[in-house]
């Protein structure tokens, strides 16, 4: 069973497609990166799974049911780009509203048990509007967490967080999924955070999705590389482009792709009179893998 | 084992969705200073009407306490909006109370917290109304409330027949729900824009854009099968029939414009 299924989703406005024949599946209990650049297409696509937006075609089950039905609805949380909060009531008062509408059958307990999960058990008394941005976003997952969803759908919930606020927003994330079974669905434009938890990827463009990975495949595919320092760069580029299909300077570095052996490139560029005074070896990050995806797909 | 019993979907009743939705706005009503805002405004507006004087003597507007209820007869074609000064203007505070409650609900997205759960449009559009009504029926208390103290201040005539008085408050407690209705319709046509949604509901509810339209019909009881006309044919000479027949308005014009909100929200997007 898939927590998502979506086969040839569209929407359109005014004619112009911003979600276009759209597949995507998420596995039940992925933590699911949908990556993008800017009106690429992720938050309609939310939108349009969270119900907020009515399809223009396509199809879209969760855990293989349609996405209207009640049943299937009921057990889905979504941070999509407001909480939903009343800004006059206080936190308590915004969680306790949601979960009546939710008929939860004991709400203060369950409110309790959210605002553990999101480190903010002392301030159920602050005023919504009183809340700092962290604090907005963490209520926001609070919100989208009552009722134990099997799904949680977060649009960019880590952005304008401070270092110390997304860690805890990855902590909070991990807790999830691994105490309480949920499927995520997590938007970002910080691929460094994403790459952190994610277990699978979906990188959307001109609301197509133009690839699905799970972070394992991800990592057998991503090419290594040897980032390494001479004292003359420029000569040692040229003596490296000999042997080596790629060869990148990048931020004070020479990057070599597709080093087997790093040994035998020290001792290559010391038989060239260029001793090697700092070398490392490294993998392809999220961030570098997403740029040569979308750079090959710019040039098709 | 235990994962799989997590994913376990159980469809919710309409008694259990309701019953959550209702909850929820109950809630923020009871928890919101304009519902008791508006309850204090019903209570004074009619001290301030009964307590004016309508001409250049010097004389009261009304000479008798329960005119600010009602008239004696159906006035469907007012000469002045001061005769149309009585419990009617119930709906108007309705009107502005339905479109900010409404309005809330977009601007702080809780709308979409909401369709994002189980709720469905025709829970929502039901829920408003309910609550709409509700609020409006108890604004006709605090009127009456207020009228009753405020003819014994001023020592105006208590002379009424009390049946047909009480019918006439009844009636126009039940419009409420039709009124209601119509205003939550409305602010969803006009969610986008809350002006408009608070105007709309404004002329609507003064009766001003229909006011107009009565002239046409002059004192008909045709009138009778809108919203407007119905809730002035709740007067002092009311009987059990005119109960009926706010009853019957009320509730064909709420199934109708609650039909219309559902097809309209099912179609629409939620911004």
């Amino acid at each position: 069973m898939n927590a998502i299924e979506i086969k040839n989703l569209s929407k359109s406005f005014r004619g112009l497609y911003a979600v276009d024949h759209l597949n995507m599946t998420v596995p039940v209990g992925a933590i699911y990166g949908f990556i993008g650049e800017n009106g690429s297409g992720k938050s309609t696509t939310e939108k349009l799974i969270c119900g907020h937006l009515v399809p223009s075609e396509g199809t879209i089950k969760l855990f293989d049911r349609d996405y209207t039905d009640p049943g299937v609805r009921a057990r889905v949380g979504a941070l999509i780009e407001t909480t939903g909060c009343f800004p006059n009531s206080t936190i308590w008062d915004n969680l306790k509203m949601q979960a009546i509408n939710l008929g939860l059958s004991n709400p203060d307990d369950e409110i309790n048990r959210v605002l553990q999960i999101v480190r903010m058990d002392d301030s159920a008394r602050i005023k919504f509007k009183e809340c700092s941005l962290g604090m907005k976003q963490r209520i926001g997952i609070a919100m989208a967490l009552l009722g134990e969803p099997a799904l949680l759908i977060l649009d960019e919930p880590i952005n304008g967080l401070d270092a110390e606020g997304m860690r805890m927003m990855r902590e909070i994330l991990v807790d999830i999924t691994k105490k309480y079974y949920c499927t995520v669905l997590i938007s970002s434009h910080i691929l460094g955070e994403l790459e952190k938890i994610a277990t699978h990827y979906g990188i959307i463009r001109q609301g197509k999705m133009i690839q699905e990975i799970s972070a394992k495949e991800m990592e057998n595919r991503s090419r290594v590389f040897v980032s390494l320092k001479t004292k003359d760069m420029g000569g040692a580029k040229k003596i490296l482009d000999k042997k080596y299909s790629k060869v990148v300077e990048s931020e004070g570095y020479l990057q070599v792709y597709d080093v087997k052996d790093t040994e035998q490139i020290v001792k290559y560029l010391l038989e060239n009179n260029h001793p090697v005074s700092e070398i490392k070896r490294n993998k392809i990050g999220l961030e570098e893998y997403y740029i040569e995806l979308m750079s090959k797909k710019s040039g098709d | 084992m235990e994962n799989d019993n997590r994913l376990q979907f159980e469809s919710p009743s309409f008694y259990h969705r309701i019953k959550g939705m209702l909850g929820v706005d109950f809630y923020r009503l009871f928890h919101t200073p304009l519902f008791y805002i508006f309850l204090c405004i019903a209570a004074i507006i009619p001290a301030m009407v009964l307590g004016s004087t309508g001409d250049a003597d010097g004389a009261n507007l009304y000479d008798n306490t329960w005119l600010m209820v009602a008239a004696n007869t159906p006035l469907y074609v007012v000469n002045n909006i001061g005769e149309y000064a009585n419990m009617n203007m119930v709906f108007i505070f309705g009107g502005v109370m339905v479109s900010i409650f409404i309005g809330h609900d977009y601007k702080s997205g809780y709308v979409k917290q909401l369709f994002t759960t189980h709720a469905k449009k025709q829970d929502y559009m039901i829920s408003k109304t309910v609550t709409g009504a509700f609020s409006m029926a108890c604004m006709c208390i605090t009127y009456l409330l207020g009228t009753i103290v405020a003819g014994l201040l001023i020592r105006a005539d208590m002379n009424v027949n009390v049946g047909s008085l009480i019918l006439a408050i009844i009636s126009k407690m039940v419009m409420s729900l039709g009124w209601a209705s119509l205003y939550t319709l409305l602010n969803i046509i006009f969610r986008r824009y809350f002006g408009i949604s608070i105007a709309s509901s404004f002329f609507l509810g003064t009766g001003i854009l229909v006011i107009g339209a009565a002239a046409i019909f002059s004192n008909s009881p045709i009138l009778n099968i809108f919203l407007y006309g119905a809730s002035v044919y709740a007067c002092l000479s009311s009987t059990f029939l005119t109960f009926l027949v706010c009853l019957l308005v009320s509730l064909a014009w709420s199934f109708i414009y609650n039909l219309l909100g559902t097809i309209i929200l099912n179609r629409s997007d939620v911004y």
